[in-house]
């Protein structure tokens, strides 16, 4: 609470220092080219001077704040009532955090509610020393940034070099989260890996987390009928779908659509990426899954299930082909046009141009498309999570449950979660695995498409 | 071959030939026709099971354990701050790279790996950022689970690059002749980007930045892993409250087995694609309204 203030405090006495810098400066100007900088950039120099050091004494203090919180109230003779350390001590006093900031939530422990009053003082104390610091904070930053206000001070200069290190903080943003990832999917594999070993895992073939615990371990997670369930659903059945349909859907819309049609129609193949996948799900586990099992019982199958890769395949397929459009689309348009047109003042008709010629020389924008449809496909998880079933199996039965490497991280994390179990971890390693896997087709991909449109330009 | 102009032999050559195309081409149109086919199929089923479904009660109540009573209000208000919180970290971060990244970034290894790591982000699964949510912001940050803040924050992580990478072509579309007339007339290099070429590369910025909050606003998996899944019958009334978002309702409702929920979850598609529409409508509306051809 007091610490939203302070904040908003900042942004009053930022927007202050704004306009009296801007209006100090004014006063400053004696004609043309007296002054270094317009008045304005006094003010944001001014003002940046009071925000950015109070807002990193905020964070700083809004940090450490809670911790001091605590050694106050475990200071309080109360406090040797608590049980002397463990998950109780720690519950007892998150409550009492949480009674102190809204009295009117229950009590489960009394303790905790006759720690809350203390509590509350603590964080009213330390809140309102916070907000001292960070008002001394802001008044001699500005007061600093006040004395600079000169005619020949080069506020423009400063301001735009604070712009630059903002910008550049942001862009850096993406190195991060690509660390972050990174970072949390080994820290917490590197833990999996300490109990399971990593050739059982990535060669075995039996999984079944539920049940491991104890020396088997190594046993029940081998995960490659995980894998084999990913390419199966993702690349062989999804492929198969999206591949043709896509090509074709580029050619006729780039080589045969006139002008108006084309103008339609590949709107409309687009919002096909553009609908939502727990929409895909929904539509293959209603309609998709019963369909196929008809059709399983029709071909004399015993008992198929309505949760089956050739339906989660399907649908994935649909939903990849405006990525293999698009990407074949601007392959086809890269190539070109002299090529097109010798082959066609050769006599050959317009599809012989089509597959003697221009598909050749657009196989690797093509090949690239594929490569990224194929990451998108292995990633994709709610169609597999509705439609594909759980049954970890090396079946090539397309009509047989099947599972996959989304499915079981889904699974894994949601439910009953202990951090330390092999079981939640595991669904990190998976995680590094794909994340892996879809990075490697990627940067493989984009490398590919640079280089072919560089072939051509 | 041996056919001379003319004979027989040629002319049935060129009628198999003629005969080809014709079947290429209606190959093509089939492939088209196919794929719009299967859109059109699962829109008017989705149309048919829930169009009955939606009326003032399902949009202003919260979700329930009975089909008839159970609406979609908290879901929405749930998808909005979620979106907010998405909106509000990704677009200025999402920006401002994109105008380092186009105007002052020197070339070098830096450079590149922040380019390369952005072009690999758009591209990595929607879960990863799940996965990665989980970690960094409920178990290390100890953030309230399944709040519309952690969710908005990964969403967030994951939509920047698509603000990034659209940001860039929008400002990369900016001629460099705005560019120099500004820099002539003796505005610095920032305040050329920030007065004259930011403003004109703003409606592509928009509209990139439209596209990815659609793509944010229908995600699922991501937010299965911080826990947005999670029974909330009454709407969330801050960005910390225990919240679900509308894609999550239609997964959760997909679950049940009372067959009345089919109805609903048909309904809150339908609300969630009209969502989407408008979203892109907008977008689509933007080009076309400002889109400057130079």
């Amino acid at each position: 609470m007091i610490g939203t203030l302070s904040l908003l405090a900042v942004v009053v006495l930022g927007l202050v220092g704004w306009f009296t810098g801007r209006g100090r400066a004014r006063l400053l100007y004696g004609g043309r080219g007296t002054m270094h900088s317009l008045p304005a950039y006094h003010g944001w120099h001014l003002a940046l001077w009071i925000a950015v050091p109070a807002l990193v004494g905020w964070a700083i203090w809004s940090m450490i704040a809670p911790h001091l919180v605590q050694v106050a109230v475990l200071a309080d003779p109360l406090a040797t009532q608590l049980p002397p350390s463990g998950f109780d001590r720690l519950a007892i006093l998150a409550e009492a955090r949480n009674l102190a900031e809204n009295p009117d939530a229950s009590a489960f422990n009394p303790l905790s509610a006759q720690l809350a009053q203390p509590m509350a003082g603590a964080v009213r104390e330390f809140g309102l020393i916070g907000l001292g610091l960070v008002l001394v904070i802001a008044f001699a930053g500005g007061a600093y940034g006040y004395t600079r206000i000169r005619a020949g001070f080069p506020a423009r200069t400063r301001v735009e070099r604070a712009i630059m290190a903002g910008l550049l903080i942001a862009s850096l943003l993406a190195v991060l989260t690509t660390a972050g990832i990174m970072a949390s999917l080994l820290f917490e594999s590197a833990r999996f890996f300490g109990m399971v070993s990593p050739i059982a895992f990535l060669t075995g073939l039996h999984w079944a987390p539920g049940n491991a615990a104890g020396a088997g371990i190594d046993a029940d997670f081998g995960a490659v009928p995980l894998f084999w369930g990913t390419i199966y659903i993702g690349v062989v059945i999804a492929m198969i779908v999206a591949i043709p349909l896509g090509l074709m859907s580029a050619i006729y819309l780039t080589q045969y659509a006139g002008q108006r049609s084309r103008r339609w129609l590949k709107p409309c193949l687009e919002i096909l990426a553009g609908v939502p996948t727990v929409v895909y799900g929904y539509f293959a586990a209603l309609q998709v899954g019963p369909l196929i099992r008809d059709l399983a019982e029709m071909l004399g199958k015993a008992n198929p299930s309505t949760e089956s890769a050739l339906a989660a395949g399907l649908v994935m397929g649909v939903m990849i082909i405006p990525f293999v459009s698009s990407m074949a689309d601007d392959s086809i348009a890269a190539v070109p046009q002299a090529m097109r047109d010798g082959s066609l003042a050769m006599g050959a008709t317009h599809s012989e141009t089509i597959r003697k010629v221009l598909l050749p020389a657009a196989l690797p924008g093509i090949v690239a498309g594929v490569m990224l449809a194929i990451s998108r496909a292995i990633g994709e998880t709610m169609i597999v999570v509705m439609a594909a079933g759980a049954a970890a199996r090396l079946s090539a039965d397309p009509f047989a449950s099947m599972t996959t490497v989304t499915f079981q991280i889904v699974q894994l994390l949601t439910g009953d979660q202990e951090f330390d179990s092999p079981k939640t971890l595991s669904a990190f390693a998976l995680g590094l695995v794909l994340f892996l896997v879809t990075m490697v087709l990627n940067i493989v991909a984009l490398r590919v498409v640079r280089r072919f449109r560089e072939a051509y330009e | 071959m041996s056919s001379t102009w003319g004979s027989p032999e040629f002319g049935r050559r060129i009628a198999r030939r003629q005969a080809a195309e014709r079947r290429f081409r209606l190959l093509g149109l089939g492939a088209v026709v196919l794929s719009l086919s299967f859109l059109a199929l699962l829109l008017v089923i989705m149309a048919k099971n829930g169009i009955g479904g939606i009326d003032w009660r399902f949009l202003t109540s919260s979700d329930s354990t009975d089909p008839a009573t159970a609406g979609v209000f908290a879901a929405v208000k749930g998808s909005l701050l979620t979106m907010l919180v998405t909106l509000a970290l990704a677009f200025p971060l999402g920006v401002c790279s994109a105008i380092y990244l186009e105007e002052f970034a020197p070339r070098s290894r830096w450079v590149d790996w922040i380019e390369v790591s952005i072009n690999n982000l758009a591209a990595v699964p929607s879960i990863i950022f799940g996965l990665l949510g989980l970690a960094l912001f409920i178990n290390t940050l100890g953030l309230p689970r399944s709040s519309p803040l952690v969710g908005g924050l990964t969403l967030a992580l994951m939509t920047m690059p698509v603000i990034v990478i659209s940001g860039r072509n929008a400002i990369q579309a900016v001629p460099p002749s705005i560019r120099d007339a500004a820099l002539a007339i003796g505005a610095s290099p920032t305040q050329t980007v920030f007065h004259h070429v930011l403003p004109l590369a703003l409606p592509g910025i928009l509209t990139g930045t439209i596209i990815g909050m659609a793509r944010a606003l229908g995600e699922t998996a991501p937010l299965l892993m911080i826990g947005m899944r999670a029974f909330v019958a009454s709407p969330p009334s801050g960005l910390t409250d225990p919240a679900s978002v509308l894609p999550m309702q239609i997964f959760l409702w997909s679950d049940e087995i009372d067959r009345g929920f089919v109805r609903d979850t048909s309904a809150a598609i339908i609300v969630l694609l009209l969502f989407l529409l408008a979203m892109n409508g907008l977008a689509i509306y933007l080009r076309n309204k400002f889109e400057t051809r130079w």
